[in-house]
């Protein structure tokens, strides 16, 4: 039999296998963005994909434009129903708002926690591999967009922005498997109850929020919504309806399966948001002893 | 210039597996397939076979450190092993027959190749809960099929392909 690897080969199998180490040592690393030749390559590739990205989706919406035309008679039946009841709504919201402004201005709290400024970006690529739920967008830090913003559709929140470069950025869904993809969320109800979503179950195509008290009656199709008070998010996000209510594994909380509102399948069109008041990131050292803390339990 | 017509064309693949996952609607057989375009694989085993080994390194190479950089975030994976593949498979190309039935089931071993090393490295790093039972009937099935078919529709245009780009390159 020839030998497979002469010596020399060997020897660059082996050193390449350190240096792939190191590398995805370095890359699994936390770490607050990505190190300029990595945020160079991207701005590089972004470009390209986005010329090859833009007449591909337009392609692709041509046919899902007909399958919507089959539909559109029932479409337009119940949107015309819904139109009737929106129009009460919608001079009942514009009255909340004004005086929610004014009671504000009484109160002299100009700032709330739900503010947040969209930026409209358009989805040019999706991982390939489809290891990690990540896409990729056209706005980057050239439009103020940072790390850990939460990213919306018109139907609600989809995921955060993992990470940056000039002029594109990733955004980890909230499908994906990431144990640090957390998320504060709240239950609207007559008292709201708070928990926190922790993960994502593939198998029902359901958020899981966590750490409900066990008492709380909470149903079948109440609104969760982002609470704001993780810090990093804006309030009021819509995240999703519950479906179901199951205890967790020690009998003490509950935990929600949620129907997430937003598809996380065919986005094209997203919204970055960017919160008004200051977020709270925990400073590098109190992140270290959170884990120590952790590791003693 | 008929010299750039071989990054060019490397180029186009690469580009094809994101355009292909974000043509195919993910709902497609009710989602329960993950289906992974390995087109610019194909071509790169292609290229190892028809055109020069080492090149197919070098390409393999370059085009995994951007594909690492650009979609998946975890450095060096895609760098790394895209070349070990091109290597493997040009050893079993010159034990077994240069034959486009034959090849047909090499460059499929080669993704059998990546998609298991990809599965057993996002394990190792716990990004995945993927089981392996999972993942054979989820994701390895369908791309298999997807990538045969790939290979049925471009295996004869692509071999032409590459021999016209070695006579350019002997030149």
């Amino acid at each position: 039999m020839p030998q497979f690897f002469t010596n020399k080969r060997l020897i660059i199998l082996l050193g390449s296998i350190i240096v792939l180490v190191a590398l995805i040592g370095f890359s699994l690393r936390d770490r607050d963005n990505l190190s300029w030749p990595e945020q160079f390559v991207k701005d590089i590739v972004g470009l390209g994909q986005a010329v090859v990205s833009k007449p591909a989706n337009g392609f692709a919406g041509f046919f899902s434009e007909i399958e919507d035309l089959r539909s559109t008679y029932d479409e337009n039946k119940e949107l015309k129903a819904r139109i009737k009841k929106t129009a009460q709504l919608e001079s009942d919201v514009a009255r909340l708002k004004k005086d929610n402004q004014e009671l504000r201005n009484v109160l002299g709290k100009k700032k709330s926690l739900a503010d947040y400024e969209p930026v409209q970006a358009t989805v040019i690529a999706r991982n390939p591999d489809r290891w990690y739920d990540v896409i990729t967008i056209d706005q980057g830090e050239a439009n103020d967009i940072q790390p850990n913003m939460a990213v919306i559709t018109a139907e609600g929140l989809i995921g955060k922005v993992k990470n940056t470069s000039k002029f594109t950025s990733t955004v980890q869904l909230l499908s994906a498997h990431d144990s640090r993809n957390r998320v504060s969320a709240m239950i609207q109800g007559k008292s709201n109850i708070f928990g926190l979503i922790e993960g994502y179950d593939k198998e029902q195509k359901s958020l899981l929020m966590t750490k409900i008290p066990y008492d709380s009656s909470v149903k079948k199709g109440m609104l969760v919504t982002t609470s704001g008070k993780g810090g990093v998010f804006p309030k009021g996000l819509v995240i999703g309806k519950i479906k179901k209510m199951v205890p967790d594994e020690f009998g003490l909380t509950q935990t929600a399966l949620i129907e997430p509102a937003a598809s996380f399948n065919d986005l094209e069109h997203v919204m970055v948001t960017k919160r008004s008041m200051t977020t709270v990131l925990p400073q590098k050292k109190e992140r270290k002893q959170v884990l120590v803390e952790e590791g003693n339990l | 210039m008929k010299r750039l017509l071989l990054p060019l064309l490397m180029l186009v693949l690469f580009y094809s597996d994101s355009l292909f996952t974000a043509v195919l609607p993910d709902t497609a057989f009710n989602g329960k397939y993950v289906i992974v375009p390995r087109f610019f694989t194909v071509g790169l085993l292609f290229m190892s076979i028809f055109f020069d080994r080492n090149t197919a390194i070098k390409y393999g190479f370059l085009f995994g450190f951007l594909f690492d950089i650009f979609y998946t975030g975890i450095l060096g994976a895609y760098m790394f092993f895209l070349p070990l593949i091109v290597y493997i498979t040009s050893k079993l190309v010159k034990v077994l027959q240069n034959h486009l039935f034959i090849l047909g089931f090499i460059i499929l071993f080669g993704i059998f190749l990546l998609e298991l090393i990809m599965f057993q490295l996002n394990v190792l790093i716990e990004r995945t809960e993927m089981t392996v039972t999972q993942f054979a009937s989820i994701r390895l099935g369908p791309t298999l099929l997807l990538n045969l078919i790939f290979y049925l529709l471009l295996a004869l245009p692509l071999k032409n392909a590459f021999e016209k780009l070695r006579r350019i390159y002997n030149d």
